[in-house]
């Protein structure tokens, strides 16, 4: 097969026809020619491996562009130092992508899935791991040294430790990333100012016991405007604010706390005296009502049933006084003596009677006791 | 000549990326650029973006970053206007805003830059806190209270100075803590005592005195509904013997008779549980007994 483009060379001139080989003799071959021949070839062969060298490499460049965005970050991609694309666009997502090789091109990766913590570097007394993770505080030594202890200054004067902790998230990575160079420095920062610019409002009694809350809120909510007003370009997430009193002083504050708690309950105490009491009189008012009601009934009712009595006894006693009177008189008379219990009888010619009377003591009353 | 074009585009890629590295430079997004040529300055680059330049050694880019950056001063101490010690600790941001400057004033260094913005700030936290009293910082009066005034008067008085000859912005000042000196902190301590033991006292005082009021009010109270219970008792039964008094029309009809089955009533209603009775001849019916034969006392 002949290429169309490099026809088969022909013969410009007669060449002299070779010798005729014959019985003993070897044909004569030019030394040049072969080392030529030698020589081109391994030219050849070096520059087609230089060829495939410079292809693999050209390759390799090509496919040093691509990178993976892993779960949990974004991307921005810097051509020449500018980022590729705007507003929303120049997020890359979680994913394979290419881009052309540096220097053309640069991937800068954020992690925004996961979230952050800052922790407060001020307000917090000195401490080592080991107390930390015992929960136990350094002994107390009489002050506070301003190089090693933490503490905020309260509203009122006083001394308390506070710490916080932040967590958040990056919501805006291109805020975050290109505008500071170290952003989590700037809200730790931040934070150490809202535990003193909060402790400043607050009374120690609040802030460690009696509205530990307001404080935190005060503390948290002083992190969200400077955060919004610094554009740090992060998300707040729930956080969390801790105050505690000076070692040195807390057994004073544990004394207040204990008194308060005992005037609460010699108050709930005395409440719950007042509320017995009340109920009480309450109870014996109505007793005394329904006392006095049936007393008025039976007044009324014993005397209209002694009238009718009186009015079906009177036609007898008019008919004959004495008679009547000495009848009903015996006959009552009958009724006390069978129902008295001791009976004595003084007959006429005792001058003197002594009695010597036993009688059962009276069961005596419970007071009402306070 | 196919494979001679395949050469020729790789040969020229590589050498456009040669040339390139040795012409030219990036300046990336969070950066600016001074390029001095034989170490004058020449050109500045605030935008991000490839940019020409003449290889080494003739021109060098010297690159700043151009962020935000956090600086705190030394915990130290100062006197407010009242004249009462505090330590404080400022923190502040800053970043490069013109490189020119900055490379000339510091070399670039940025340690040079904080060290003289550490004079700056501390000159001017002394000049505003020395203008407010205490109550400024910390007060239980919201309304006295001038913590965010004194961080604006600070960046204000700052912001000027650093600008100056510097190439440096303040963009944001804060007070990162405040603090006592280590012997005020023992007084504070006795003083926190001493007030706790006042409450203690306080507490104890009070809860004894209210104790004693809710009780003395709960025993009037019970007296009160105990009395108007009576007297409503006796309200009721003073209606009842009101109504009882139209039976006494009966009764005047024979007022004797009346009289007799009363006092019956009342000898029978009084003797009708555990009575002793001692009786002589002259009570009915033992009045019988008189005159009769003498009989032997008998009782029981």
């Amino acid at each position: 097969m002949n290429d169309p483009h490099h026809p088969p060379a022909q013969p410009s001139s007669p060449q002299p026809p070779p010798a005729p080989a014959g019985p003993g003799s070897t044909p004569p071959v030019p030394l040049e020619d072969a080392s030529s021949q030698a020589l081109a070839e391994a030219l050849r062969s070096s520059f087609a491996i230089v060829k495939v060298i410079m292809v693999g490499l050209v390759l390799l460049f090509l496919g040093s562009g691509i990178f993976v965005v892993k779960p949990g970050e974004v991307a921005v991609l810097l051509r020449f130092g500018k980022p590729v694309g705007t507003g929303a666009e120049r997020l890359l997502e979680p994913g394979w992508h290419w881009a052309w090789p540096y220097p053309i091109d640069q991937p800068v990766r954020i992690r925004v899935g996961e979230s952050h913590t800052v922790t407060s570097t001020a307000g917090w007394h000195a401490t080592t791991p080991e107390l930390e993770a015992q929960n136990q505080d350094p002994p107390p030594r009489g002050f506070l040294s301003p190089e090693a202890d933490g503490y905020t200054l309260t509203a009122d004067g006083n001394i308390m430790h506070a710490r916080a902790t932040i967590k958040y998230r990056i919501s805006d990575p291109i805020q975050y990333t290109f505008d500071f160079a170290n952003g989590n420095e700037i809200l730790t920062n931040v934070v150490n100012n809202a535990l003193f610019y909060a402790a400043a409002r607050v009374t120690a009694d609040d802030a460690l016991y009696k509205n530990k809350a307001a404080y935190r809120d005060l503390v948290l909510e002083r992190v969200r405007q400077k955060v919004e007003t610094l554009q740090l370009g992060i998300a707040l997430e729930p956080s969390d604010v801790e105050t505690k009193a000076p070692v040195d002083v807390r057994e004073a504050f544990e004394q207040v706390n204990a008194a308060e708690q005992e005037k609460s309950k010699v108050m709930s105490d005395a409440r719950g005296y007042r509320d017995e009491v009340t109920r009480k009189a309450v109870g014996e008012a109505q007793a005394i009502l329904s006392s006095g009601l049936v007393s008025s009934n039976r007044i009324v009712s014993d005397l209209a049933a002694f009238a009718s009595y009186f009015q079906d006894q009177l036609p007898y006693y008019r008919r004959d006084p004495r008679l009547f009177e000495n009848r009903l008189l015996t006959t009552t008379m009958e009724r006390v003596l069978t129902n008295a219990q001791d009976k004595f009888f003084q007959p006429e010619r005792i001058d003197e009677l002594r009695l010597l009377l036993s009688r059962e003591p009276l069961k005596r009353e419970v007071p009402a006791t306070r | 000549m196919k494979r001679n074009t395949l050469t020729l585009l790789t040969g020229g890629v590589v050498l456009l990326i040669f040339v390139a590295m040795l012409f030219g430079y990036q300046v990336r997004k969070t950066e600016s650029a001074v390029v001095t040529t034989f170490g004058k300055y020449s050109s500045t680059r605030s935008e991000p973006g490839l940019y020409f330049r003449l290889p080494w050694p003739i021109q060098s880019v010297h690159r700043f970053d151009n962020r935000t950056r956090n600086f705190a001063k030394k915990y130290e101490q100062t006197t407010t206007r009242d004249g009462r010690i505090l330590m404080i600790e400022v923190y502040l941001g800053w970043r490069v805003t013109d490189p020119r400057i900055f490379l000339e004033r510091f070399g670039g260094d940025l340690d040079r830059a904080e060290s003289n913005l550490e004079i700056l700030l501390r000159a001017a936290q002394n000049s505003v806190v020395g203008q407010h009293p205490l109550s400024d910082f910390i007060s239980t009066n919201a309304d006295e209270l001038k913590f965010d005034d004194i961080e604006t008067e600070m960046l204000a008085a700052i912001k000027p100075r650093a600008a100056a000859n510097s190439g440096i912005e303040v963009v944001l000042l804060g007070i990162k803590q405040i603090g006592l000196p280590e012997s005020i902190t023992t007084k504070v301590f006795e003083r926190m005592k001493a007030e706790r033991e006042q409450l203690v006292k306080q507490f104890q005082g009070e809860g004894a005195a209210e104790a004693i009021r809710i009780r003395s009010e709960a025993d009037y109270e019970r007296d009160k509904i105990l009395a108007e219970a009576e007297r409503r008792a006796t309200v009721i039964k003073g209606q009842a013997d009101a109504a009882s008094a139209a039976a006494l029309k009966t009764f005047e009809q024979d007022p004797e008779l009346a009289v007799f089955l009363l006092k019956l009533n009342a000898l029978e209603q009084s003797l009708k549980e555990r009575a002793t009775l001692i009786l002589d001849t002259k009570t009915p019916p033992f009045d019988l007994l008189k005159g009769q034969p003498e009989l032997p006392a008998k009782t029981r």
